[in-house]
């Protein structure tokens, strides 16, 4: 089995909220070292090498989206993107409980790679624990010296400041996340100009997601040439994957990419007895189903891009063939609407509209003509939106209902459905 | 990259055409260069764009999706097509999602006929819907404030409404309120959405979802005939539309592309104030006094007495003994009439000082509008702009807000400028931030000839040392600056207008005609004081609208003309020489008065210059101003306040001091007799600080009477409010409400508490038997 542990090492056997325990395992001795024998230059370089790329959901490259900051003697400003509210995807949030110190290391070697002094962590509203195992664990850092001011006796200084979100998924999107760590609606700003030019406080900024930062001091301890040697060479390293769904054993499980989508089903303790996986989403609640042919592919960037789909946060969902598409799609498409904020056109109303059907639908009252709907409402939404919120709804609906269309046919074709016929 | 060159530009392909922009410029703004039209909602040249309708989808070659035009820049050899498939597709989409929940009501709908919505549904809506659910429900009719419906259904939440409020007034109380399709526009406070530029929303909204309560089921775009005219409420001079609907004003609009002056916003006196001119108090005949009561007349009659009244005077006792009163509330082309009747009879008696102002002509250092944006430093000296010339204020705003200006006042008023202001206690103060500052615009409002004469004299310093000036002066009239730069004042050993009250206390004036001025309610010399004067004048010819405090003293009252329903000219308080047009047809048995004026010099055998002559002098522009601002041109021995403001020491013995502001919506003529604002009027108010309040063991909500240290004057049932942000010892009332005439009391004056009222003993108590 392929499971590893670099993020995930001590978790379930000792207590990493405790700064010492930590220590002890090598903590904070990247960021010592950094400090003292490392130029900003040579992290972001490491990284770089490391070909790591953003662990939440856009895959972006780490290091290439540090190179886009101006070197304008601006202030700069590191975000920590802790807000993970994909459907399907809880690493972060494990990240966060159980090594707090892991994400506040990384935080920190973030922004000492990019010449920030201030960085902030935003947390997800509903992550109430998280936040207060944080807070201590900051309390712990700062405590011991490594937050403030002349950390290590140089004369570098950096101040963390954490700030909880709401309760709204757009606020994950980086410039929904700065609106509303500004006090501001929680809503996506027009691009451009991207947060590397003009971001927080319209200061260059950083946003990275918390796995990503997390890994930064294993790259650093053990080089980028170790990470990059993991897994295709597009899509080096480990990654955290959210299994989910009708498997055995759901849960966190940390594997090299490029492991196939069948043996991560195993990993999860495979199908319930008896049933068949007949449906993967392999990226979180925005990515398109893949099928049971599709089980044998890598589970990497690259290869769920060339099948129509994406690997997205890491959140995968196995179906099997129990499920009710119908209402699963609605469950996604009920979420979107739920969530669009509501500014640009397209998602705010077709989110809705698409929500009404198939509510419409299940309750009996669907049309013959419904189906073709679903397909074209989706899609005439997608791609002409603000943010990608809106283009979320379509890959996930019109893969179930293409492969799964019996199903909905099924519910249109009830005798029920001839209350509104007429 | 070059170094200080002109802007770059940059050269595409719009739709085949081959165009060339300035580098930065947006495809949408650009397009506009050729023959295209991109369709817009949420994107407006002066909020900038927000990418939020998405209607304007264009195809630019090498991109695979299509664009917004609204925020996509220019870029050399770009290639854009406006139209075609695939742009078309889109639209369609867009238009589909905008009108899926929208109530199509538009034969309702005021917005019907003049909407971007119905427009673009023609281009790219499809004939029916494919919802096949109940369209999702929303708050109708619903009560924004005191001029605002809205109506949630019609609104595409493209937030020009709630940006405006944000960016260019920056009052920021409108907001988007829940989200996703259940969004609403609501004010962030949840209280009413209050604000002196709130009809401009109306205007901006592209669809029909906020209106205004003037507007509301009146008329229909193809039935207003619209009229293009300036603005005479105040002295800035917004250009704007007024459409008229069969014999009534429906409506003003604002002239989007008036950058000079209103930059094409309007406030909302100039917007809503329209109501008077129909309003059933109106005087439509001359009246004739005949003991205690006034008899109509027809206009000969009038026009013989008032000759008769004007002779028996001069021949009584010579042209000192007559006096003209007015001309900040006439046009150009009146004013020249009026000054050249008077030279031509000899009466030299002229001012048109009715209220607080001195002084209107803003000096040798006179600036526009422009140059007022670009100042670095904004000083207002006395009462702040923001609520005598309301859309200088937003343009102070904007300085302040995009340009970066600092905005600092003197005098103890608060600014009412919802941007960053400092209030300076001192000269010291005043030379302390314009240390470095290379550009001021300083606005003055005339009132306090002393606090002027030294402000000029400041200015020459700063001059003198190379800083850039530009001076501002906001009148109380429109056109204070045409009165006072046409000739409408004392001539020659002539009299003010305070020493015609003094000759008329003394039975010295024996006649006396006041065109559209209303001296009882704002002269500084108090309402008792000015009506015992006036009412001693054996001969009082008003010309007014309405019954005034001051037109109910005259022995004659002639029925003039509204600024709609006459055509000339004004001059704006930054020297533009504007067109009024006739608007709307007077109502039969008034005249304008400059026709008045006509009559009056043919019964006189007078000679008066000809249309041709009158034209020309009225449409002169304006030499350059060698006076004014604070200089002792045709000063007068009363000035109206006592002290250099608020800016004077503490206060002696009872302690409390009194400013008197202004309120755009305070007044007695065309406000008073408007029943359509009765919302919008201030209630007579005294407001204090808390700390002052509880000094005085007072509570919001008390009527208190306020006495003058003298003891003789009195202001009576103030309403008492409590504002954190003012300063201690000091209570602001309102200036202009005939229901507590404050004249004459002046910034600074001591007043001492009369009598008080609990809050609660207005409320009739509920007694059992």
């Amino acid at each position: 089995m392929p499971v590893v542990n670099v993020l995930t090492d001590g978790i379930g056997e000792v207590n990493l909220r405790d700064i010492d325990v930590y220590r002890n395992r090598g903590g904070y001795a990247q960021w010592q070292r950094a400090l003292t024998e490392l130029q900003p230059e040579n992290i972001a370089q490491m990284t770089s090498d490391s070909g790591l790329r953003g662990r939440g959901g856009a895959g972006f490259p780490t290091g290439r989206k540090w190179s886009f900051l101006p070197k304008n003697g601006r202030p700069r400003y590191l975000v920590c993107n802790c807000d993970e509210a994909e459907p399907g995807t809880f690493k972060d949030h494990m990240l966060l409980l159980e090594t707090p110190h892991q994400v506040l290391e990384g935080i920190l070697l973030g922004a000492y790679a990019i010449g920030s002094h201030h960085a902030f962590m935003y947390i997800r509203g509903e992550f109430e624990q998280g936040y207060r195992v944080f807070m201590e664990a900051l309390a712990q850092a700062r405590a011991a010296g490594f937050v403030g001011q002349n950390v290590f006796g140089t004369d570098y200084g950096i101040e963390v400041t954490v700030h909880r979100g709401a309760g709204a998924y757009i606020c994950g999107e980086e410039t929904a996340l700065l609106n509303s760590l500004e006090g501001k609606r929680g809503e996506p700003r027009l691009k451009p100009p991207f947060p590397a030019v003009k971001g927080l406080y319209g200061e260059p900024t950083v946003v990275n997601n918390v796995e990503t930062l997390a890994t930064l001091p294993h790259i650093l301890k053990n080089g980028p040439q170790w990470f990059a040697s993991v897994g295709p060479p597009r899509s080096p390293g480990f990654k955290i994957v959210s299994v989910s769904g009708h498997v055995r054993r759901p849960g966190n499980y940390e594997v090299p990419l490029g492991t196939p989508l069948r043996e991560l089903l195993e990993i999860a303790g495979g199908p319930r007895e008896g049933r068949t996986i007949v449906a993967v989403q392999p990226g979180g609640g925005s990515s398109a189903c893949l099928f049971a042919e599709d089980l044998d592919l890598p589970y990497d960037f690259d290869t769920m891009a060339q099948h129509g789909t994406m690997l997205g946060s890491g959140a995968i969902v196995f179906f099997d063939e129990t499920t009710n598409f119908v209402e699963a799609a609605l469950a996604l498409v009920r979420f979107f609407a739920h969530e669009s904020c509501g500014q640009c056109t397209p998602c705010r109303e077709g989110g809705h509209w698409l929500e009404v059907t198939l509510n419409r639908i299940l309750s009996g009252g669907g049309l013959d003509s419904d189906i073709d709907l679903l397909l074209s409402v989706s899609h005439q939404l997608t791609g002409i939106n603000l943010c990608p919120l809106g283009d979320s709804i379509e890959p996930f609906l019109a893969s179930v209902v293409r492969r799964f269309e019996p199903q909905f046919r099924g519910y249109v074709r009830r005798p029920e459905s001839i209350l509104v016929s007429a | 990259m070059t170094e200080a060159g002109p802007p770059q530009s940059v050269s595409l392909t719009i739709d085949g055409t081959p165009v060339t922009v300035p580098a930065g410029t947006l495809v949408v703004e650009a397009a506009k260069t050729v023959d295209t039209d991109v369709p817009v909602y949420c994107y407006h040249p002066k909020l900038g764009p927000a990418g939020l309708c998405r209607i304007c989808l264009v195809e630019i070659e090498r991109l695979p999706k299509l664009q917004i035009a609204c925020n996509t820049p220019v870029a050399e050899g770009m290639v854009v097509h406006t139209h075609g498939q695939k742009v078309e597709d889109g639209r369609r989409a867009v238009m589909e999602f905008l009108l899926l929940n929208h109530p199509l009501d538009c034969p309702i709908c005021d917005k019907g006929g003049e909407c971007d919505l119905q427009d673009f549904s023609m281009a790219y809506g499809q004939g029916a819907s494919r919802l096949a659910d109940a369209k999702a429900s929303k708050p109708k009719a619903l009560d924004l404030g005191p001029t605002i419906v809205l109506d949630d259904e019609r609104c595409i939440v493209c937030q020009r409404c709630t940006r405006f409020d944000d960016i260019i007034t920056r009052e920021r109380s409108l907001v988007v309120k829940d989200r996703g399709q259940r969004d609403v526009i609501a004010t962030a406070s949840g209280e009413p959405y209050r604000s002196n530029f709130s009809g401009n929303v109306t205007e901006l909204c592209p669809v029909g979802a906020l209106t205004s309560k003037t507007y509301r089921f009146k008329s229909r775009p193809w039935d207003n005939h619209r009229t293009a005219t300036t603005c005479t409420q105040c002295s800035v001079g917004c250009q704007l539309f007024v459409d008229e609907r069969y014999g009534t004003i429906a409506r003003t609009m604002s002239v989007p592309s008036d950058d000079a002056i209103s930059d094409g916003w309007l406030c909302d006196r100039g917007r809503y104030n329209i109501g008077f001119y129909a309003d059933a108090r109106r005087i439509t005949a001359p009246l004739l006094r005949r003991g205690e009561q006034y008899v109509q007349i027809g206009w000969d009659d009038a026009v013989e007495a008032w000759a008769a009244g004007l002779r028996d005077a001069l021949g009584a006792a010579g042209p000192q003994a007559v006096g003209v009163l007015g001309g900040g509330r006439l046009l150009n082309e009146e004013i020249v009439l009026l000054v050249a009747l008077m030279q031509e009879l000899g009466v030299t008696n002229l001012d048109w000082r009715a209220g607080r102002q001195r002084q209107a002509t803003p000096g040798r250092y006179a600036g526009t509008y422009a140059e007022l944006e670009a100042a670095q430093l904004i000083l207002a000296v006395g009462r702040p702009p923001s609520q005598t010339a309301p859309v200088l204020d937003l343009r102070i705003r904007k300085a302040v807000s995009q340009r970066g200006a600092r905005y600092v006042t003197y005098g103890g008023h608060a600014a009412g400028s919802f941007v960053g202001v400092t209030p300076l206690r001192s000269a010291d103060d005043v030379e302390n931030v314009l240390s470095g500052v290379e550009r001021v615009a300083v606005v003055w409002d005339g009132i306090d000839l002393e606090l002027g004469a030294r402000l000029a004299s400041a200015i020459d310093g700063w001059v003198a040392r190379g800083v850039s000036v530009t001076t501002y002066l906001s009148g109380e009239a429109n056109n204070a600056r045409g009165a006072e730069a046409l000739g409408m004042v004392p001539r020659s050993g002539g009299l003010p207008f305070t020493g015609m009250l003094d000759a008329a206390q003394n039975g010295r004036l024996r006649s006396l005609s006041i065109f559209g001025a209303n001296p009882v309610l704002h002269h500084p010399l108090g309402g008792a004081s000015v009506a015992n004067a006036l009412e001693r004048i054996p001969f009082l010819v008003v010309s007014e609208l309405f019954l005034t405090e001051t037109a109910q003293r005259a022995h004659l009252i002639l029925p003039a003309r509204t600024g709609f329903e006459k055509a000339g000219h004004v001059i704006n308080l930054a020297g533009d020489v504007l067109p009024v047009h006739q608007a709307h047809a007077a109502p039969p048995g008034t005249l304008a008065d400059g026709d008045m004026l006509v009559a009056l010099a043919a019964e006189l055998a007078a000679e008066v210059p000809g249309p041709e002559d009158v034209l020309a002098r009225a449409t002169a522009a304006l030499p350059a101003a060698t006076h004014g601002f604070g200089d002792a041109a045709y000063s007068e021995g009363v000035t109206a306040s006592k002290s250099d403001g608020m800016a004077a020491g503490k206060p002696g013995g009872g302690g409390l001091r009194i400013a008197v502001g202004s309120d755009i919506f305070a007044g007695g003529g065309t406000i008073w007799f408007d029943e359509t604002l009765a919302e919008l009027r201030p209630d007579p108010a005294a407001t204090l600080s808390p700390a002052t309040a509880a000094r005085l063991d007072v509570h919001i909500g008390d009527r208190l009477d306020l006495l003058s240290s003298s003891g003789d004057d009195s202001l009576q049932g103030l309403v008492v409010r409590i504002d954190a942000g003012a300063p201690d010892d000091v209570v602001a009332v309102i200036d202009g409400l005939p229901e507590a005439p404050a004249n004459s009391f002046a910034d600074g004056d001591n007043v001492v508490l009369g009598a008080r009222r609990a809050a609660d003993a207005l409320e009739p108590a509920l007694v059992l038997p």
